[in-house]
């Protein structure tokens, strides 16, 4: 009997969502891989025995996240717009990012990440420059610091590049889609190329979980390439893994139990290592 | 223990066994055991030795990993294996009455706690069905059958496979009409009728799970019915690792990796509540009656010789005896098993050369088979 019936795979026996099980079978299923492990390399005549199950779906998911971090191609892709504040929130599995591009009259366009930050976090001063604190004894926070509101109201000065312009090359303002010059009055030092470009550029702040644009860039299609640590947010039954790296994963999981174990020989130990470190490189 | 032949294990008579003790023990008639007495060193020895088979079991399978034992033939774990495996038993586990037991000491107070049953010896494992295909009520029952009737259901649209597990829940008491099963009552699909009607209403069962004794009724007896191909185990997590594992992102119990901790003979299972997982269950259900089953290694029953009568003076043996009991352990244990109850008797006779009987033939045998 086969693991899926045609019927089962492009239909999904008529139950929604239909297209479930369309290119599943490239998959292995995080339950099906502590089940193998437990099954195949794990018992009284076995190099592994004793361990609980919970090990075992541990190392699965921290091979799991390893995968996606550093071999897997997994791209994930998400299309959003830009809300008023220039934020574009990460999703929730968002881990890093490949690429983020601007969708514009039907063609995406990447955009750069500028290294010097666009946002910063402010506390709120007195007229003598101290910091103002509550009854508590935490410190006053505004909504947005001053540099995060002269980026949202187009405040901040970038290079504007158009061969065509006699503004070529001239600092101005970005606002709402517009550019605007100050008279051009004594010399300009240095080029900063990540902003030197006509595309809006962004910052990522990791920790509020937040894309910070460039202004201009309000209410725009933003697509971002990120990728996930494989987790799916947590719901078990969804992880799953290419079957091209099922093997490392045993050997991953294999190597990290004996690792951690008392009683195991150094050597025993290095064959694992040596197994888990050739799969990964033959098989990603 | 006796040498491992366990041909289908054919438990040991217990009154040749007594048979043997008293022609070992009765010299000069003053070496006799009163029923009572034979019965409490026979339990003794059995329970003896029936320890002793963990014990073996662990020590060959370190044997066996130092490649001194065999397969096929020489197979000795497969053999004790066998022996152990005649007392599993499966069994749903009796879900505590929350009200009844406010604080367990687990602290979970809701109705994720079971009992385990009382002849236990051991948990080898504790599993359940995580996907409940359907559930409800019967609507009529036809006696002596083995239907399940429910007009409100069209079964061919609920998944219902043949194969899937049907279990009777209802509590005896429970349900409207006088139910005849018990809870946990259990059976499988074995097809559904196309001719019932409504269509798909009637899935006839394994067995007559849902039979009204008077011959015909109204049904009222509660079932479930839940994917046979998906079983979970529920993993026993000690005491001091249960609230790092429930607070861990990647390894709190799910209802795809449950797991339990015991505080004296109940369990708490986790988790308490199996949304996500089980269409048609709705968000935040919870666990059921017959929703958890062990598989553990029952005690062996207490051997009883039992008599009717005196003649000339001897009890006269009766295996008719509601209390009558056999050993259950294997047949090619009687000569251990002799051995070991000899021990006890030459003790009560005070016969040093009966109790030296038994030691020699116990450590002849141990020799034999190590």
């Amino acid at each position: 009997m086969s693991y899926i019936t045609d019927y089962q795979y492009y239909e999904n026996n008529q139950t929604s969502p239909t297209d479930e099980n369309w290119g599943s079978y490239q998959y292995i299923s995080l339950d099906d891989i502590v089940n193998n492990f437990l099954l195949m390399y794990q018992g009284n005549n076995e190099l592994i025995n004793n361990i609980n199950r919970y090990q075992v779906l541990f190392f699965a998911k921290r091979a799991i996240q390893e995968l996606n971090y550093d071999a897997m191609k997994e791209v994930k892709i998400l299309q959003l717009q830009v809300n008023d504040q220039l934020r574009f929130v990460l999703p929730p599995d968002y881990v890093n990012w490949v690429r983020i591009s601007l969708y514009q009259n039907g063609v995406l366009r990447p955009l750069t990440e500028n290294i010097q930050t666009n946002w910063s976090g402010a506390y709120l001063q007195d007229n003598q420059y101290r910091i103002l604190f509550d009854a508590y004894g935490d410190v006053l926070k505004p909504e947005s610091s001053q540099l995060d509101i002269d980026r949202i109201l187009g405040q901040n000065r970038s290079i504007y590049l158009n061969a065509g312009s006699p503004y070529d090359g001239a600092m101005g303002y970005l606002y709402e889609g517009a550019w605007f010059f100050d008279f051009q009055v004594g010399g300009r030092f240095g080029l900063n190329t990540e902003t030197a470009n006509s595309n809006p550029t962004f910052n990522i702040n990791k920790s509020a979980g937040v894309i910070n644009f460039s202004s201009g860039m309000a209410s725009s299609s933003v697509v971002l390439e990120y990728v996930s640590d494989g987790m799916e947010k947590g719901n078990d039954s969804k992880v799953s893994v290419n079957k091209l790296f099922e093997d490392y994963i045993y050997a991953a999981i294999k190597y990290s139990i004996l690792n951690n174990r008392l009683s195991a020989q150094e050597y025993i130990i290095n064959r694992a290592r040596k197994d888990k470190s050739s799969l990964l490189r033959t098989q990603s | 223990m006796g040498p491992f032949f366990f041909a289908y294990l054919c438990s040991m008579p217990i009154n040749e066994v007594r048979n043997t003790v008293l022609a070992i023990a009765n010299k000069n008639n003053y070496g006799y055991i009163s029923p009572q007495d034979f019965n409490l060193y026979a339990q003794q020895a059995q329970m003896d030795m029936y320890e002793d088979y963990f014990y073996q079991y662990n020590n060959w399978i370190n044997r066996e990993n130092a490649r001194s034992s065999g397969t096929g033939y020489a197979d000795i774990v497969k053999g004790l294996e066998e022996v152990i495996d005649t007392f599993s038993v499966q069994a749903f586990l009796a879900q505590l009455n929350p009200s009844s037991v406010p604080n367990v000491p687990s602290g979970l107070s809701g109705s994720a706690v079971y009992q385990l049953p009382s002849d236990y010896y051991l948990i080898n494992k504790l599993y359940r069905y995580p996907t409940r295909r359907v559930s409800g009520t019967t609507s009529s029952s036809v006696g002596g059958s083995a239907l399940l009737i429910d007009n409100t259901q069209d079964f061919f649209t609920t998944g219902v496979q043949p194969g899937d597990l049907v279990i009777n829940t209802s509590a005896t008491g429970a349900a409207p009409y006088p139910a005849t099963g018990a809870p946990g009552l259990q059976g499988w699909v074995q097809n559904i009728s196309n001719a019932s009607t409504p269509a798909g209403s009637t899935i006839t069962c394994s067995a007559a799970l849902f039979v009204d004794p008077a011959g015909g009724g109204p049904g009222g007896e509660t079932y479930a019915i839940y994917d046979a191909n998906n079983i979970v185990e529920v993993e026993r997590v000690s005491q001091s690792k249960i609230f790092n594992l429930t607070s861990s992102n990647l390894t709190r119990p799910t209802p795809q990796y449950p797991c339990y901790v015991l505080d004296g003979n109940l369990i708490s299972v986790y988790p308490t509540t199996w949304d996500g997982l089980n269409d048609p269950y709705t968000l935040g259900d919870r666990m059921g009656p017959c929703d958890v089953k062990a598989q553990y290694i029952r005690y062996p029953n207490a051997p009883r010789w039992t008599w009717v009568g005196l003649v000339g003076g001897e009890p006269v043996f009766n295996a008719s005896a509601v209390d009558y009991q056999d050993f259950e352990l294997p047949l090619s244990d009687e000569p251990a098993l002799i051995a070991k109850i000899c021990q006890y008797v030459g003790i009560e006779i005070r016969e040093a050369e009966v109790v030296q009987f038994g030691q020699g033939e116990e450590a002849l045998d141990t020799q034999e088979t190590s």
